[in-house]
């Protein structure tokens, strides 16, 4: 039914989108589940006082029959890919506060983000859970043990990563050129002519955007996409406040 | 990976940093050996799989999803007698196809994506137990996918994963004769070797054999049996088979329930 109204009033449908408040449906719809892991490796050489962070973004059968069991695909390497460039680009973290000792030691956060249920905007929710999860993570405390120069780990003392910002994907899918639905479905996806997502951090700056092929979209579209990704950054603010506020430190 | 060029590349090497903490050794508690922990079983929750189920027991995460009736792919099998009730001829059985993955972060140390040999033996343990379950004849040439996922693991992780993907192949709707329930069952090491029934993690990686068994209730047949570990009088073993199997009886009641609750949510979410 609400397939007929879209094809007769595709504009009122996409104000509907604009109207409401804060939809949690948008974590819901491509259910994500992430980790992060913290291991040790030496920094690389070309970057002695840098950590790593390796995400890695898993499509399996269990999401949706699309996918086939075996290496990742071609949507699960644009994903990782797009988590990699939001990670680089947007500084989440500094990669220097990963370092424990420069040129020999330094902490590689392993993020798995594993989709267990594949309804559309996959890049959304990836974002989202990454952010959940990193603020989520704790650090033990290390040392370097001077005589041995050995590592000890203090597994009580545990401290939490420095978050600097808090990125949010909006993703829109184009039809034909004009018409823009914000948080597509997986069948809203398949029919689209384009897809675009913006991501933007707190200040209103544009962290990334991802643009993969797909029909044209004039300035003044790409303005208004931008625009309701600000908007869209602050409902989903609100949501993830109060979900950390919620969570219990362990 | 040093040669996967389809995942983001990391350091060469990595080390967790629970080698290097100042070790402090964890004993399991002592505990009666015929406990159960409390299960949270939920079925139809993916809205993209034909079917689908989650089951949490302690520490232990296991989701699944069952998609299908699909073309089977490899070559067309001869005909033969037909079956009894209208079944297909025995080479033209539907098949079911089984995929058991960890998820990297389901136990202590990280383990990279492609899993190696003990996820494949576990998912054919998985299709062994529960192919006697389903009416494969009524699915002529077609297959059934069955993925499961084990999100943490908190012990008898393959049992939890039979139960959730039996769970979510009834809530598929498959033709079955029965729900398979597993149960998983640990020998304590040598100054008593008593089995546990449903042991967590830290019994499990201090036994000396472990035992999974699948029942099906209703049958009261046994659908498959995985055991490994060192050696022990028969009698010893045939206790713990009846051990798991009284477990998975005492099981079934909360499966039935959560089978009736999917139903219902499907019932009152259907007319739009």
């Amino acid at each position: 039914m609400a397939a007929g109204f879209k094809t007769v009033e595709p504009l009122e449908y996409y104000r509907r989108f604009l109207k409401e408040n804060c939809r949690p449906d948008g974590r819901e719809l491509g259910e994500f589940r992430t980790t992060t892991v913290n291991e040790f490796g030496a920094p690389p050489t070309d970057a002695p006082d840098k950590g790593y962070v390796v995400p890695n973004v898993d499509l399996s059968p269990l999401c949706s029959s699309r996918f086939r069991s075996g290496p990742p695909g071609e949507e699960a390497q644009v994903a990782s890919q797009f988590i990699a460039d939001v990670i680089e680009n947007s500084q989440i973290i500094q990669k220097e506060d990963l370092c424990i000792s420069s040129g020999k030691l330094a902490w590689v956060l392993y993020c798995d983000l594993i989709c267990l249920n594949h309804d559309g905007n996959i890049l959304d929710a990836c974002t989202f859970a990454l952010l959940a999860a990193l603020k989520n993570v704790q650090l033990p405390e290390v040392t370097i043990n001077e005589e041995t120069a050995l590592a000890e780990v203090n597994l009580k003392k545990k401290s939490c990563l420095n978050i600097r910002t808090h990125p949010v994907a909006t993703s829109f899918a184009v039809f034909d050129d004009t018409l823009l639905i914000v948080d597509p479905t997986e069948e809203e996806e398949h029919l689209a002519t384009g897809t675009l997502t913006v991501v933007m951090d707190e200040e209103g700056r544009l962290c990334c955007l991802h643009k993969p092929g797909g029909s044209g979209l004039t300035g003044a579209k790409l303005q208004d996409c931008m625009s309701r990704a600000v908007t869209r950054h602050k409902e989903v603010k609100k949501l993830m406040d109060e979900v950390f506020k919620s969570m219990k430190p362990k | 990976m040093p040669g996967d060029h389809r995942r983001i590349r990391g350091p060469e090497e990595s080390q967790p940093p629970q080698l290097y903490a100042a070790g402090e050794g964890e004993e399991p508690a002592p505990r009666d050996p015929a406990r159960l922990r409390p299960v949270y079983a939920r079925a139809g929750l993916l809205s993209q799989a034909k079917g689908s189920a989650y089951l949490e027991a302690g520490g232990t995460k296991v989701l699944c999803a069952v998609s299908g009736p699909r073309p089977a792919e490899g070559g067309e099998r001869g005909g033969g007698p037909a079956g009894a009730g209208g079944e297909a001829p025995a080479a033209l059985r539907g098949r079911l196809l089984c995929d058991f993955r960890r998820a990297p972060f389901s136990g202590r140390r990280r383990r990279a994506p492609p899993g190696g040999g003990e996820e494949r033996e576990l998912a054919l343990a998985l299709q062994e137990a529960l192919e006697p379950a389903v009416r494969l004849g009524r699915y002529p040439r077609a297959q059934l996918e069955v993925s499961a996922l084990l999100l943490e693991d908190g012990g008898s992780a393959l049992a939890a994963a039979l139960t959730a993907a039996a769970l979510a192949l009834a809530d598929a709707g498959v033709e079955m004769y029965d729900l398979v329930v597993g149960c998983g069952l640990s020998r304590a090491p040598a100054p008593a070797p008593a089995w546990l029934l449903d042991p967590t993690l830290l019994e499990e990686e201090r036994a000396s054999a472990g035992l999974t068994v699948a029942l099906m209730p209703v049958l009261n047949q046994v659908a498959g049996v995985l055991g490994s570990g060192e050696g022990g009088p028969t009698e010893s073993w045939a206790e713990a088979v009846r051990l798991g199997l009284e477990g998975c009886q005492r099981l079934y009641p909360v499966l039935q329930q959560c089978l009736v609750r999917a139903a219902r949510r499907r019932g009152a979410a259907a007319p739009l």
